[in-house]
């Protein structure tokens, strides 16, 4: 289709932002039929969700330092005085290294849709506690989380006592939805997990860190119904997909894979791209929208779907991406016989770990260490990403986290950073909203697990497009475009 | 690979009217395969055009053992080499009687391979004329030789076969037993060293299987015969105790309820001190080992009746001394006590977070009886309590079982 062309068409719906939730719905959407126009203001995919080499990192950086508004803000690189930072293009860093729980919806539709068989899942592996030496002398340490049974049983980390504790919990969630356990944490569903843990179990501190540490929570602080929610479902995808692992990572960027997939499936489906292209202006009629984008260009289209923009309520990140001269091995061990070599492993620094006689207990800092093996970094490094709540220490905090990281893990040598980048990112607005003949889906989740709630805007606005006529079970239902020879579908 | 979940429609496969025709072809040529194959075994005929006949049929249906005969005297017949006369005895086809074995399982699996196949009628091998001793000699060398790497060959082939049909149909019995046969010839024909190897890749293969199905009790079976053999005089093996009790180890951790693992370890257990030269010191270290492993496995699995297999098993060493032999015959009347006072008190300790596990007060009412029975003396007046109260909790939990728990109390006297 030429492009003077675009001009001429009743666009059924034109989709701005190439973001996970905007490529989602262009997946959905892939088979219908529907003249689908999918722009993108930057000259990327992906969105709040990109993946960057670091020059285009560095562009990146400069673009916010002269905007004001949008979600990003105070980023910086910083490159240290250290050989062994390879070309740019070497590197491929995620803005959102979010975890999938091998039994979360993504995963789900990405198979029904077929897409998944773009995409190349790695294994994440080992959850850690990072501990503070008891002597200031001495190195601090990371202690891995237990979370099978054999996992405690193989533990020397808690005492006997401890570990029925941790066991009656663990089988505690396992059935946690059946309406004997249900009566004992409803009270507690809009409270935090941590009262809970402590009013039904006696859990110790060092417990209550392993559970919490399994939702990710950033503030510590998630409810009792979320939390159990999050850790039933970690503990009932081991083995879902593998012996051995919870949670996947798509290689060569995370989510931004996810949406390139998505997105391509959209453009075989009949779906115009355009990037580098965004809305200059538009004007509202009854029945479609005629906008005039950034190119110059005047489409008419019956609906228009957008990515918030605007800051919501909730708390910011900082996020500080480090690129360090090891591999890290000993984080990447897999710990089960026939499991695949994990390619992301979790450290959790839970408050009071960094804290000096005098200071006020920080909030917890995940690191999500990533070996080279997931494309984010040449051989012989890794990318470490941290992430905690944006407050006005929490560059300093991310900065001394990554430090006392690198000593606790076990190294022939005290790996060293080779590259840095460090933002902070604003919660967007949590709802959709429909005006008229715009939808705005929710800004961009800052979890660090990927978030099944937010696949539900996704499908409302596929619902919004397709109409009443199609049923709602077909939803990313799709068969393989060409004959595929696989055992997939045979059990 | 992920499953695809409740979007994939469910239906029931209806055959459309091109399937039904495709299948009545499919029929139609298996037996014809199949009557081809009978024809030509009634005949006596196991030409190598035969064995590929087998191939094609057994691909089809492996659990057709009759086939498998086929295929066996094919190989007899012609594939294999004949043995050499003069040579020596350990390469002559096995007699009828089954190998010695000590479990019933490899008894079951070797006790399949004793049927005699008797070999097709050959035609006599001609000494060749006008050549020296010597030479001759020479010349069975050489044709020995060659024939064992021809053996080799055809033998590794046949192991191979089997591979795609065991992925198939992992419990076919005939396939199993095919290949041991196969390995029986291994060790018939080739020379040690080849057989070994061929044997320790087996040993593997039973690694695999117990990676994919933890619990399948006939691969311990097969695993123990593997492990047999490979021990045995005709592979010029050295004992496997270590590494096999290494191997139940490494299981355990994997998976704390596989019963075969715990089970094999216990088996395991005499031979192992003895090969150790384990003295008294040694002996009693080991005990007090297996029972921390065995305490920390039940403390985070109290469920699991195979870890208080195990946990019994141990507390019978103490127990029944006199006529079993046991792990550490050297403990005094004093330290049998102290064990088994020191184990009912931690198991107590376990009613604390689990008082509804009923393994644990099954364990608490035998383990006080066998106090009792190592002391000779009765239960004492706590004692009688406690077992009342055990075994009310017992009916609470197992009503099931009301007639056993019945019996208990009368036996011992303990009735409220």
């Amino acid at each position: 289709m030429a492009m003077g062309s675009i001009g001429d068409t009743l666009w059924d719906v034109v989709i701005c932002g190439t973001g996970l939730q905007q490529s989602l719905l262009a997946l959905s959407l892939s088979r219908s039929g529907k003249n689908i126009l999918h722009i993108d203001p930057n000259d990327y995919y992906g969105g709040a969700e990109a993946a960057f080499s670091l020059q285009e990192a560095e562009s990146w950086v400069d673009h916010l330092a002269t905007e004001d508004k949008g979600l990003f803000r105070s980023a910086s690189i910083t490159k240290p005085d250290v050989v062994g930072l390879s070309f740019p293009r070497a590197y491929s860093l995620a803005l959102a290294p979010q975890l999938i729980h091998a039994r979360s919806e993504l995963l789900s539709q990405l198979v029904s849709s077929r897409a998944y068989r773009q995409v190349e899942f790695l294994a994440v592996g080992s959850f850690y506690i990072f501990k503070a030496p008891i002597d200031p002398e001495q190195q601090p340490s990371l202690v891995r989380i237990p979370s099978t049974r054999e996992d405690v049983f193989s533990t020397t980390a808690i005492s006997a006592k401890a570990k029925r504790g941790l066991m009656k919990f663990l089988r505690f969630v396992l059935d946690y939805d059946s309406p004997e356990q249900r009566d004992a944490w409803k009270p507690f569903a809009d409270k935090p997990l941590v009262d809970f843990l402590q009013e039904h179990f006696k859990m110790d501190t060092e417990l209550k860190t392993y559970i919490i540490t399994l939702t990710l929570s950033l503030d510590g602080r998630i409810n009792t119904k979320d939390g159990l929610f999050i850790v039933h479902r970690h503990l009932t995808s081991i083995g879902h997909f593998g012996p051995g692992f919870a949670a996947l990572y798509p290689k060569w960027g995370g989510i931004s894979e996810i949406a390139q997939v998505a997105c391509r499936a959209g453009a075989v489906g009949g779906a115009v791209y355009m990037l580098g292209a965004g809305i200059k202006s538009m004007d509202t009629a009854t029945d479609e929208i005629e906008l005039e984008l950034t190119s110059g260009d005047k489409v008419k289209t019956k609906l228009l779907v957008r990515g918030e923009e605007s800051v919501g309520d909730e708390p910011s990140i900082s996020r500080l991406v480090a690129v360090v001269d090891s591999p890290l091995k000993t984080l990447f061990e897999s710990t089960v016989d026939g499991a695949p070599t994990p390619c992301v492993a979790v450290v959790a620094l839970p408050p009071g770990s960094l804290t000096t006689p005098g200071e006020a207990d920080t909030d917890p800092v995940y690191v999500f260490a990533h070996s080279s093996g997931t494309g984010e970094c040449p051989n012989g490094q890794s990318v470490l990403y941290l992430s905690t709540m944006a407050t006005p220490n929490s560059k300093e905090i991310l900065s001394r986290s990554l430090e006392s990281l690198l000593l606790a893990v076990d190294c022939d040598r005290v790996p060293q950073c080779l590259y840095q980048l460090y933002y902070e990112q604003a919660a967007g607005v949590k709802q959709s909203r429909l005006d008229g003949l715009i939808l705005d889906l929710p800004g961009p989740s800052l979890s660090l697990l990927m978030d099944d709630a937010s696949l539900n805007h996704v499908r409302e606005a596929w619902k919004k497009v397709v109409g009443d006529a199609v049923d709602d079970a077909e939803y990313m239902v799709f068969t393989d475009r060409e004959p595929v020879d696989d055992d997939d579908d045979y059990e | 690979m992920p499953k695809i979940g409740s979007s994939r429609p469910r239906t029931s496969r209806t055959r459309t009217e091109e399937q039904r025709q495709k299948d009545l072809e499919r029929i139609k040529d298996y037996r014809a395969l199949e009557d081809q194959v009978r024809h030509h075994a009634a005949k006596n005929d196991y030409s190598p055009d035969v064995f590929a006949l087998t191939s094609k049929l057994l691909r089809l249906n492996p659990e057709y053992y009759t086939v498998w005969n086929v295929r066996r005297r094919c190989l007899i017949s012609g594939l294999l080499s004949k043995p050499s006369p003069g040579s020596s005895p350990s390469k002559v086809l096995p007699t009828s009687s089954p190998t010695a074995t000590t479990t019933t399982s490899s008894a079951d699996f070797s006790s399949s391979l004793s049927t005699e196949i008797p070999p097709a009628p050959e035609s006599q091998t001609t000494g060749k004329s006008g050549t020296t001793a010597e030479e001759d000699e020479e010349q069975k060398q050489q044709t020995r030789q060659q024939d064992q790497q021809n053996d080799q060959q055809i033998l590794q082939k046949e192991l191979h076969f089997t591979i795609p049909l065991l992925l198939e149909s992992p419990k076919c019995y005939w396939i199993w037993s095919y290949r041991l046969w196969i390995l029986k010839q291994v060790i018939e024909r080739l020379p040690v060293p080849v057989a070994r190897n061929i044997w320790e890749e087996e040993l593997g293969l039973t690694s695999k299987m117990l990676l994919r199905d933890q619990r399948n009790f006939h691969a311990w079976g097969y695993r123990r015969h593997v492990v047999e053999q490979l021990e045995s005089p005709e592979l010029e093996g050295k004992s496997l105790v270590e590494s096999e009790f290494e191997f139940t180890t490494k299981k355990i951790s994997q998976n704390l309820s596989n019963f075969s693992a715990w089970d094999s370890r216990s088996k395991l257990i005499p031979r192992l001190l003895d090969e150790r030269n384990a003295n008294d010191e040694a002996r009693k270290a080991f005990f007090e080992e297996e029972l921390n492993k065995i305490g920390e496995a039940i403390n985070v699995g109290p469920d699991d009746q195979s870890l208080w297999y195990y946990h019994q098993f141990l507390m019978l060493n103490l127990v029944n001394s006199v006529e079993h032999p046991t792990i550490a015959p050297a403990f005094t009347q004093e330290e049998r006590v102290t064990y088994l006072r020191r184990e009912i008190e931690s198991i107590q300790e376990l009613l604390e977070d689990y008082d509804d596990a009923k393994l644990i007060y099954e364990a608490l009412f035998d383990y006080t009886l066998y106090l009792c029975q190592l002391q000779g003396r009765k239960p004492n007046e706590q004692e009688e309590k406690d077992l009342k109260g055990w075994l009310g909790n017992l009916k609470k939990l197992d009503p099931m079982r009301s007639g056993r728990w019945a019996d208990l109390e009368r036996d011992f006297g303990l009735k409220e």
